[in-house]
């Protein structure tokens, strides 16, 4: 059968199971479980140290309930920025290309901010629907306008993710076609695709880390909004 | 679209919340910390001026 440049999107699945759970899996192989002595090895010596100036950066602009949220957080952060950057290394399948996977994550999490925010402080949640200094009669389009923008936030999380890891990783398939395609024809513009390909591969690993950013520190955001 | 395939959908979702929660979690609380953290502002000393003792 002949593959279209989206067929390396497909959940992959051998013999009727499915390999998807292999690749999320796989990040957890890469955080080693620290030993309960003082000092270990550089190796967790580093994993601590990146996952507390991960926690201080998020937790910094949140108050002191925020910070309960600060495993979850922090933990989102590392899984993401894991499987974002395992996906670049070849013949890998990256499980955040999928929409269902980022929804999953986006929509539970968006809705408990949501709903910490109007359970504890419903006033003020709801406040934030309208901007202070607003003219009075621009006052009932911006509630919808408001409104329309905070139910499409759990969809614009997920998408976002989706969208900028699929992009990337179908135009790095794109162009090394393309070189593979000019090497025989015409090797001068081949090499000079093969050079694109690599400024490429060094955007997606920058894009890589930083939609896993985004993406928590968007959650951190919301829930700045409602804790 | 192969993403749009509702086939796996509910795998995908259960899946991911699973390691996420059950492996992820546990190994990142497994992190201890070894400062305390505290709610200190460090306070910065000041610095006397000093001469060089020369000889």
């Amino acid at each position: 059968m002949n593959l279209s440049f989206f067929d390396q999107f497909t959940s992959p699945c051998l013999l009727g199971i499915p390999l998807i759970l292999l690749s999320m899996l796989f990040p957890a192989l890469l955080l080693p479980t620290p030993d309960n002595r003082w000092i270990t090895n550089r190796f967790a010596t580093l994993q601590l140290w990146f996952s507390h100036l991960i926690t201080k950066q998020l937790m910094t602009p949140l108050n002191k309930a925020g910070h309960k949220w600060a495993l979850i957080l922090t933990s989102l952060m590392m899984f993401l920025l894991l499987i974002n950057l395992l996906g670049l290394l070849p013949y890998t399948f990256t499980p955040t290309t999928q929409l269902s996977m980022n929804m999953a994550l986006a929509f539970p999490l968006w809705l408990a901010t949501l709903l910490t925010g109007l359970r504890n402080q419903p006033s003020a949640s709801l406040g934030h629907l309208l901007p202070e200094g607003t003219p009075t009669p621009l006052i009932p389009a911006l509630i919808m306008i408001e409104t329309t923008s905070l139910l499409i936030r759990p969809l614009a999380l997920g998408v976002r993710l989706t969208a900028n890891l699929t992009a990337g990783h179908l135009l790095i398939q794109l162009i090394s076609t393309a070189t593979t395609a000019l090497l025989p024809l015409i090797p001068a513009v081949s090499l000079l695709t093969a050079s694109i390909l690599l400024l490429l591969t060094l955007l997606e690993v920058a894009v890589a880390m930083i939609q896993a950013y985004v993406f928590v520190l968007l959650l951190s955001l919301y829930l700045q909004e409602n804790i | 679209m192969p993403q749009l395939n509702p086939n796996p959908w509910f795998f995908i979702m259960l899946m991911s919340w699973l390691t996420y929660s059950l492996i992820i979690q546990p190994k990142i609380l497994s992190l201890t910390p070894t400062n305390t953290p505290s709610n200190k502002t460090s306070t910065t000393t000041k610095a006397t001026s000093w001469a060089w003792p020369w000889t």
